[in-house]
């Protein structure tokens, strides 16, 4: 399969250069720093602070995992290649997607030592909120993801794919405050765009269908629009 | 390819090209930078389409059945499209994969081009720490992995040291023996070394098209040879203004020595002229051809943009009739 082909590729490129080990390294140590702090001071048995704070660490590093995955394709003159094998634009947006996102996976599993710390240490640790946090965790994550391929298929400086990805997410993250500056029925649909508080949700326990559908809508949509990019490189 | 034009915005880079080539076949599309050769070479591999005009490939069109034509293609572009963090060899393998190269054939073709680009003992360096001439090797490696029948190779010999390019000339020949091979060169004695036709374009136009020794043959050609003689007597110049066509130019004393250039048409009998100048006790001290005459055909279809509309077409019929 040529999707895999080239996500194959691209976990390789990950784990041949630094970024992949650097990402990792700064990911958990934040977020290892924020779980002892918050449960040292709080000394409750639960994982909400945790995840939060995760997805808000995940929202500055994510950029760094997604800038190059076209940008630099466009950079270094392989567009020429890929464009020119039999291989069409949208799988190589989904190969591309599927390498970060499991990338992605490796390390949220490798989150999961927080939870198993707090089951060691609490009898009546509850489980769902947990589950249902990392369901949320894994969509937003997919999102960023989705976003900051959309961004890199832009351009062709790795530097600017970062910013316009980082950018997009944060204003996805704090469109839900409108809601509290405007008091009408523009500032509930901003409110409904924002990541944040469709995440947050989850994070109380609550898989609303609606909210996964958002999440999926959200990463198609991305994935589609890159796809578009890509494929109107040749008629630039 | 036919009636090809492609427009950048509002800048015509290619203005009505139609050219074939046949199965076997080498051709060489030469002609100054920027004259549209790269252009017409990522319409070929369906990385641009043209703004108007056909072009097909194996009977499958660029556009229509882009996927096709592509199987059947291998691309060599002016700068070698690697990944500089991967090795040689899983970069080859991820190519061969992209290129729907069999499983079963997967390890034979790899480890087959390998040898071929003469990359065996390079196959686990990281392409990064390769220099320029291995990187096109990886290039041209990658190119061949899926075995095309058509191969498109953009300046394969631009910004290597001259035993590379040697190499590189020989590994295309090689190749020619069973694909058919376009390349696009601004080199002259490339073309002459490595192709049978060749179509110059300029300017977005071919102004000729024709075998290289057609062209060369064309417009009484002549071969300019730098020369110094050190003359047994005053009468020297008999020697060649007797032969119908010679041209001497540029007439210098230099002590005993006597250099100028001398155009020699294509016709001339070269050894008749050198031995009847030996023999009247003249002795040659330098001999150097100044400009392969091919070169001289480039210059004059090159040069004059003004009217090069009509010279180009008077060319181009010249060729198809010859």
């Amino acid at each position: 399969m040529k999707i895999f082909a080239i996500t194959k590729k691209e976990l390789q490129t990950y784990f041949f250069s630094p970024v992949a080990y650097i990402v990792f390294a700064a990911f958990l140590l934040v977020v290892g720093y924020l779980f002892w702090v918050v449960l040292v001071s709080s000394k409750l048995a639960t994982l909400e602070p945790l995840l939060y704070n995760a997805a808000f660490v995940l929202l500055l590093v994510s950029p760094v995992l997604t800038m190059r995955l076209i940008s630099e394709e466009r950079r270094a003159g392989t567009m020429e290649l890929l464009l020119t094998s039999p291989i069409s634009p949208s799988e190589i947006v989904i190969g591309k997607f599927l390498a970060c996102f499991i990338l992605y996976l490796l390390l949220i599993l490798l989150t999961f030592q927080y939870p198993l710390i707090l089951s060691v240490y609490s009898q009546n640790l509850d489980v769902g909120p947990i589950m249902s946090g990392y369901v949320g965790l894994v969509l937003l994550g997919a999102a960023f993801i989705s976003l900051g391929l959309f961004a890199s298929s832009l351009c062709e400086n790795q530097m600017i794919a970062a910013m316009l990805s980082f950018g997009g997410m944060l204003c996805f993250w704090i469109f839900g405050w409108a809601k509290y500056a405007l008091d009408n029925a523009f500032g509930e649909m901003l409110g409904k765009l924002s990541l944040f508080e469709r995440y947050s949700e989850f994070l109380k326990g609550v898989v609303d269908s609606g909210n996964v559908v958002f999440f999926v809508v959200f990463i198609v949509l991305w994935l589609f629009m890159a796809t578009r990019v890509v494929e109107s490189d040749r008629w630039r | 390819m036919k009636d090809v034009t492609k427009f950048y915005g509002n800048f015509r880079a290619l203005d009505g090209i139609s050219f074939s080539v046949q199965a076997g076949e080498v051709l060489g599309l030469l002609g100054p930078n920027g004259a549209g050769k790269t252009t017409a070479m990522r319409i070929l591999t369906c990385f641009l389409p043209a703004s108007s005009g056909t072009v097909t490939v194996g009977g499958f069109d660029v556009f229509e059945d882009s996927m096709e034509v592509r199987r059947r293609l291998g691309y060599l572009p002016e700068t070698p499209p690697v990944y500089p963090e991967m090795t040689v060899r899983s970069y080859l393998n991820f190519v061969a994969e992209l290129r729907e190269v069999a499983s079963k054939d997967f390890r034979r073709r790899v480890d087959a081009v390998i040898e071929r680009a003469g990359l065996v003992d390079h196959q686990m360096r990281v392409i990064g720490t390769l220099s320029k001439g291995y990187r096109q090797r990886v290039g041209l490696a990658q190119a061949l992995v899926h075995d095309p029948a058509v191969l498109i190779l953009d300046e394969p010999t631009v910004g290597l040291d001259p035993n590379q390019i040697i190499e590189i000339r020989n590994l295309i020949k090689d190749l020619a023996k069973d694909h058919t091979v376009i390349l696009s060169t601004h080199i002259l004695s490339e073309v002459s070394m490595t192709c049978k036709r060749v179509v110059i374009i300029n300017e977005g136009r071919i102004v000729a098209e024709d075998s290289v020794e057609n062209l060369e043959r064309q417009g009484g050609a002549a071969t300019t040879f730098k020369v110094a003689l050190r003359p047994a007597s005053l009468d020297w110049k008999t020697c060649f203004t007797g032969i119908e066509g010679v041209r001497l130019e540029g007439e210098q004393t230099d002590g005993p020595i006597v250099r100028f250039t001398m155009a020699l048409p294509a016709s001339a009998a070269y050894d008749q002229v050198f031995r009847a100048t030996v023999q009247k006790g003249h002795v040659f001290t330098e001999i150097t051809p100044a400009r392969a005459s091919l070169e001289e055909v480039f210059l004059r279809l090159t040069k004059s943009e003004e009217n090069g509309s009509a010279n180009g077409s008077g060319a181009t019929e010249g060729g198809k009739a010859a």
